[in-house]
This record gives structure tokens, C-alpha cells and sequence, in this order.
């Protein structure tokens, strides 16, 4: 009964200290030099237009930036770009706005907060994930196999860490 | 007087969660009924998140066209790899009460809002009966897709929420990358795909939200369990 009590009013104090108010996170923008300039004009059509109007740091792996089948789906709060690779699907992505906010002193998401990592590598569902903050920015590279018991993109993280490894920044409107 | 209002707030919550823990509530005259939000079934499929009803997902439809759906799992239940000898197809697995399974076992999937710190990110869920490509999946928001990969469909709701919806059978998709779906619009037909390898016959689905908490913010996937029950309990009256 104790137990449960606790746990109840645990609850109860989490849901009260959820504000359930969303919002746009602040995002601080990085300083481009001139040669991160000079590429950004480089880049295919179909990645300068869908990310015009996308309103935070766009990340991509390098490997990838000029590949034409790209297809992106975005708006000013977030952007979506998926490849179709042979045997698995590769999609990044980044966001800048929040659902829910948490009070400081809430201690259940204390403890997520000084348990964050620059980046974090998982899977879900088999899915193979990096997800990563920047700039106070949202990000993740998600890896899907058509074999994702056999497939090593999908069973191993050499490939997910090799994508992340190589990201640079492709645009993004302040 | 604030003070008074939450004290009785936790004390009524707590008679009726007291209550709830020992039989499953059917608040509709449709035979539903559910455990509460953490009560995994059986006790040894892992720890759930006991306690947390709060609604992540407030108003969303429910992500499956038709009702009766069963939400319960697929690895502990009748003919599922850990449980008990029999058909996937039992009597047993289409049946209510609902049990939540977000937070089951899952050792490689990093859960920050489980106690094991790796869980279940969403719920699976059951079609009315235990046929592949009859009962169709749809956008529990207005949104757009965003992403489609071999066995995953996911839709970024106008909340910011992202909903993943898992095992369709893509032959027969109703979407495509980039399209707007109005809440209730058609996304494809329940099925066991995933990839190469087939999966028993459910809907698998997930919500993920960014939290903020200070300067920090974290996109962790959220319990859908409470929102799901909310959702049901709409489209079983008739108003999804």
C-alpha cells in the first residue's frame, strides 16, 4: 500500500511538473567558413530547395550530400532526408521543437540529463540509430535493413558510426 | 487551498488506482477492459512504468481504422517466442484486457523512461481477428510522412510527435514520402512484415517526443499505453 502510494504521488508530481507546453528549442548557430560556404552552393538542387526554409543546423553525411535520389520532406521546424540504399534505407533527420517540458527538478529526468551523451548509438526494432544534440538541436541517422537479422549495417554499428563519423553541415536558414 | 485540492487530488487517484491494480477497468458497455498503464503480463516480461498515466499524445485517434483491436504482447503471449505453447491466432491473444507492454523486455533498445534503462519503445497491437492485409492503420494526427523504410511507416504530427507505425505490408501502402494525412486517413494494412523475416500479425507503434528540461532536452520514446485507452474508449463510442 506504502509502495504504492509513493509510486502514485511519484506520478502524480512527474505529470504535475509537465507543463504539457511545446515549443521551439533555442538553437545556437554555428559559424560557417568559407569553405563550408563555398559547398553549400555546390549541392544538388533537391537538397538546397528542400532544406531552404528549414529553421536549424542541417546535418548529412558527407558520403551522401550529392546523391541526387535523395528525397526530403521538411518544414521550418524540422527536415526528414531519406536515401534508398540497396537492401536498406538510410534517413536523417533533426528538430528543433520540443512537446513537453520537465521541471529541473523533476529527479527522473535529472538523472536522463546527466546521463546524456554527445551521442548514442541503439537500435529499435532493429532499426540501427545515432541520435545526437547539437546546438540545442535534435538530431538522428536511423539505418532500416530489408535482412536486418543478417544485414551488418543493421547487426553491427560500424556502419551507423561511420555515417555519423562523417557528418558535416549543409545548411539551414537562422 | 492549492495545497488541500492536491492532497485530496493524490489521495482519490490513489483509492482508485488501488482498485484498478486488482481487477481491469471496462468503462464502455463494449466488453473493454484494460489493465492499468505498467501492468505487464506476465510479471516476469519486465518492469513497466506503474503508476504513469499521464497522457503523452491527448485527443490522437486511435492508429488502427476498426475496433475490436487487442492490445497485449506478442513475445509473452500464446505462441510468441517466450510464452506459452500454442497459436499466435488463440482465442486468448484476441481477447480483452488490454495489457500495456511498453517497457517489456528488450535488451538492445535504450529505454531512458524504463527502470532497466532498455525496454519495449512502443505497444503491440492486435487487429480484430487474426487475418494479414484486412484491417487498415491510420494517422492518429494530421501530418505529414516523413519516412518509409522495408517494414516502418512514420508520421510527424502538427504536435511535433513523431508516431511510427511498424509491420504494414508495403505492397499495399496508402502513402508515400512527403505526403499530408489528415487525422484518420488510411496508411496501409496490418500485416507481419519485417523484412526478410516475417513477424507474428500486429501493429507495432511507437511515439516519440522531445522533452525539455532546462537547457537540455532529450527525444525519448514516450508511454502510448494511456493515450491508446483514451483513443479506444472514443472509437468505441463512436466519435474517434
Amino acid at each position: 500500500m506504502r509502495t504504492s502510494f509513493l509510486r502514485t504521488l511519484f506520478f502524480m508530481l512527474l505529470a504535475n511538473s509537465i507543463l504539457n507546453a511545446g515549443g521551439i528549442l533555442d538553437i545556437k548557430w554555428p559559424e560557417l567558413n568559407q569553405a563550408q560556404q563555398k559547398a553549400v552552393a555546390s549541392y544538388p538542387k533537391v537538397l538546397s530547395e528542400g532544406i531552404k526554409e528549414v529553421r536549424l543546423p542541417v546535418y548529412l553525411s558527407s558520403s551522401y550530400v550529392d546523391d541526387q535520389n535523395m528525397i526530403v520532406v521538411s518544414n521550418k521546424d524540422f527536415y526528414s532526408i531519406s536515401f534508398l540504399l540497396e537492401g536498406a534505407t538510410l534517413l536523417f533527420e533533426g528538430d528543433r521543437t520540443y512537446q513537453e517540458v520537465v521541471s529541473v527538478k523533476n529527479s527522473e529526468f535529472q538523472k536522463i540529463v546527466q546521463k546524456l551523451k554527445p551521442v548514442e548509438f541503439s537500435k529499435s526494432e532493429e532499426v540501427m540509430i545515432a541520435q545526437f544534440n547539437r546546438h540545442g538541436a535534435n538530431y538522428s541517422i536511423s539505418v532500416e535493413c530489408e535482412k536486418p537479422q543478417t544485414d551488418k549495417r543493421c547487426t553491427e554499428e560500424a556502419f551507423i558510426r561511420g555515417l555519423y563519423g562523417n557528418i558535416i553541415l549543409v545548411g539551414g536558414k537562422r | 487551498m492549492r495545497f488541500i485540492s492536491i492532497f485530496l487530488s493524490v489521495f482519490i487517484f490513489t483509492a482508485c488506482s488501488q482498485k484498478e491494480e486488482k481487477i481491469p477497468v471496462d468503462l464502455t458497455r463494449k466488453g473493454f477492459s484494460y489493465y492499468p498503464a505498467g501492468e505487464l503480463a506476465p510479471v516476469t516480461s519486465g518492469q513497466g512504468r506503474k503508476g504513469d498515466n499521464y497522457v503523452y499524445a491527448p485527443g490522437i485517434r486511435f492508429p488502427i481504422e476498426s475496433a475490436p483491436a487487442y492490445l497485449n504482447s506478442q513475445v509473452y503471449g500464446v505462441g510468441g517466442y517466450l510464452g506459452p505453447k500454442g497459436s499466435l491466432c488463440s482465442e486468448t491473444n484476441y481477447a480483452y484486457p488490454w495489457h500495456d507492454n511498453y517497457c517489456e523486455k528488450r535488451s538492445k533498445y535504450n529505454m531512458p523512461l524504463c527502470s532497466m534503462g532498455t525496454g519495449h519503445q512502443g505497444v503491440d497491437i492486435r487487429t480484430a481477428t487474426c487475418e494479414k492485409k484486412k484491417y487498415y492503420a491510420v494517422a492518429v494526427e494530421n501530418g505529414v510522412i516523413t519516412s518509409i523504410g522495408t517494414y516502418t511507416v512514420q508520421l510527424r504530427g502538427i504536435s511535433g510527435r513523431t508516431y511510427r507505425y511498424l509491420h504494414l505490408d508495403s505492397a499495399t501502402l496508402k502513402v508515400k514520402r512527403g505526403q499530408n494525412l489528415r487525422r484518420g486517413q488510411r496508411i496501409g494494412l496490418v500485416s507481419n512484415n519485417m523484412g526478410s523475416t516475417p513477424t507474428s500479425i500486429h501493429l507495432h507503434f511507437d511515439m516519440k517526443q522531445t522533452i525539455k528540461i532546462g537547457n537540455s532536452s532529450k527525444t525519448v520514446f514516450v508511454p502510448p499505453y494511456t493515450s491508446l485507452v483514451e483513443a479506444y474508449k472514443r472509437l468505441l463510442q463512436g466519435h474517434p
